[in-house]
C-alpha cells in the first residue's frame, strides 16, 4: 500500500467563496477528523492529492500540519462529475495499527467458460483491516465461471489481515448466459421495425394534421374551419 | 420503446433545462458508459436507436443499461394552425438530460469494442457526450 507525504495548510475561512479562492489558488479544501477531536479544516495541494489519489483510491496520506504530522485516509471524495478535478476531500484520522474499514475495489481475474457473460455485481467489498496495511484491491477468479453460477462476498479468499464486514451472502460476481444468434437478431429486427412503423406512422400524423387543419388563402374563414378547431377569426381578418 | 404505461397529467410544461445533473453521474452497472456533456430532451426514439446500433455493434458480447427514462411528455400543435384553443396534442417523450448525466452503461466487450460501440450510440443522441470508463468515472 501506498503512502504520500503532503503538505497541509489550516483554512480559516470558510463558504463557497472562499473554497472557491482555495481552488482558484490550485488547491483541494478538505476537513480532517476522527478519534473524537474536533475537525480541523485545511487545504491540500491540488496536483500532488490528484496524482496520490489517482494511485489508490484508498492512498494513505500523512499530513504534514504545524501540529507535526498525522496519518489520514481519504473518506469521501467529491469531483467535478464532468471535468473529474477535485472539488473536497473529507479524510479521517488514523493510527498506526488501528483497524479501520474501508472499500476495497474487486478486481475479476481469469476467464469465463465459453458463451458465459461475467455480471460484476458488486465493485467493491467492504473490508477491516490495518489503516498501514491496506491492500490495493481483492482479486476474484471468474476462471470457468459458466452461466447461473455465481461468486458470493463470503466464497471470496481476502487478502491477509483483512476481514468481511458485510452480509457474506452477496453475490458478487454472477456468470449469465449469453443470447442466441438468432433472438438477438429477432430481437433487434423488431426493434428497428417498431423504430420504423412509428416514424412512418408520425410522417402519416403530419400528412393527415396538414390535410385537416390546412387552410388555403381561398378557403380561409370557411365554415368548415370555423367549425374546426381553430379560434373565431375576427370579421376584418375573414 | 419505452413509454410510460400511465401517466397522471398527459400535458406538462417544458422541463427546467438548466442546470447540471444532480445524481447519476457515476457508472452504477458497467464497466463503460456515455456521459452527457450538454443539456438535451432525449426521446425515446433516439434512446431505442441508441441502444440498437450498440447492440449491433457488441452483439453478444455484452450487456447493456439504460440509465434515462422519457416520462416527460412534449407537445405539439398541427401545422398550419392558428394560435389558441389550448396546448397541443402530446407528440414525444423525452427524458430531460443534464449535463455529466450517464445515459448508458455497458459491461462485457474490451474497451475498443466498448469505445466503437458508445460512439456509434452517440451519433444518435441530440447532444455532445463523452466515453466514460469506471476508472475515470470512479
Amino acid at each position: 500500500m501506498s503512502e504520500v507525504r503532503i503538505v497541509a495548510e489550516p483554512r480559516t475561512e470558510f463558504g463557497k467563496g472562499a473554497a472557491r479562492r482555495v481552488r482558484r489558488a490550485d488547491k483541494v479544501p478538505a476537513v480532517l477528523y476522527g478519534h473524537g477531536e474536533p475537525p480541523r479544516h485545511v487545504s491540500l495541494p491540488g496536483h500532488e492529492l490528484m496524482l496520490a489519489l489517482k494511485s489508490d483510491a484508498n492512498v494513505l496520506l500523512t499530513l504534514e500540519t504545524a501540529e507535526g504530522d498525522q496519518l489520514a485516509l481519504p473518506k469521501a471524495v467529491v469531483r467535478d462529475p464532468i471535468k473529474g478535478h477535485l472539488e473536497h476531500v473529507d479524510l479521517i484520522a488514523v493510527r498506526r495499527g488501528e483497524k479501520v474499514t474501508v472499500e476495497i475495489p474487486v478486481v475479476l481475474v481469469g476467464e469465463a467458460a465459453p458463451e458465459t457473460l461475467v455480471d460484476h455485481q458488486i465493485t467493491t467489498l467492504t473490508l477491516e483491516a490495518d489503516a498501514t496495511d491496506l491492500p490495493e484491491s481483492v482479486e476474484v477468479s471468474v476462471e470457468g465461471l459458466s452461466a447461473g453460477k455465481t461468486v458470493t462476498a463470503g466464497e471470496i479468499t481476502l487478502p491477509r489481515g483483512t476481514t468481511l464486514q458485510q452480509d457474506g451472502e452477496q453475490v458478487v460476481v454472477q456468470g449469465l448466459g449469453v443470447i442466441s444468434e438468432e433472438a438477438l437478431e429477432a430481437e433487434l429486427e423488431a426493434a428497428e421495425e417498431e423504430l420504423g412503423a412509428g416514424q412512418a406512422g408520425a410522417e402519416a400524423a403530419d400528412e393527415g394534421d396538414v390535410q385537416a387543419e390546412g387552410d388555403s388563402p381561398d378557403n380561409e374563414g370557411s365554415e368548415s374551419d370555423k367549425a374546426g378547431e381553430g379560434d373565431d377569426v375576427p370579421a376584418t381578418e375573414a | 420503446m419505452l413509454i410510460p404505461r400511465r401517466v397522471k397529467h398527459r400535458k406538462q410544461h417544458h422541463p427546467d433545462r438548466s442546470g447540471a445533473a444532480k445524481g447519476g453521474t457515476q457508472l452504477s452497472f458497467g464497466t463503460y458508459g456515455i456521459q452527457a456533456l450538454e443539456p438535451a430532451y432525449v426521446t425515446n426514439r433516439q434512446i431505442e436507436s441508441a441502444r440498437i446500433a450498440m447492440t449491433r455493434h457488441i452483439r453478444r458480447g455484452g450487456k447493456v443499461w439504460i440509465n434515462i427514462y422519457p416520462d416527460r411528455p412534449l407537445t405539439k400543435k398541427p401545422a398550419e394552425t392558428r394560435m389558441g384553443s389550448g396546448k397541443g396534442s402530446p407528440e414525444w417523450w423525452v427524458a430531460n438530460v443534464k449535463p455529466g448525466r450517464i445515459l448508458f452503461e455497458l459491461a462485457g466487450p474490451d474497451e475498443p469494442l466498448a469505445r466503437e460501440a458508445m460512439r456509434r450510440a452517440m451519433h444518435k443522441l441530440p447532444m455532445k457526450c463523452k466515453f466514460v470508463t469506471r476508472e475515470v468515472s470512479d
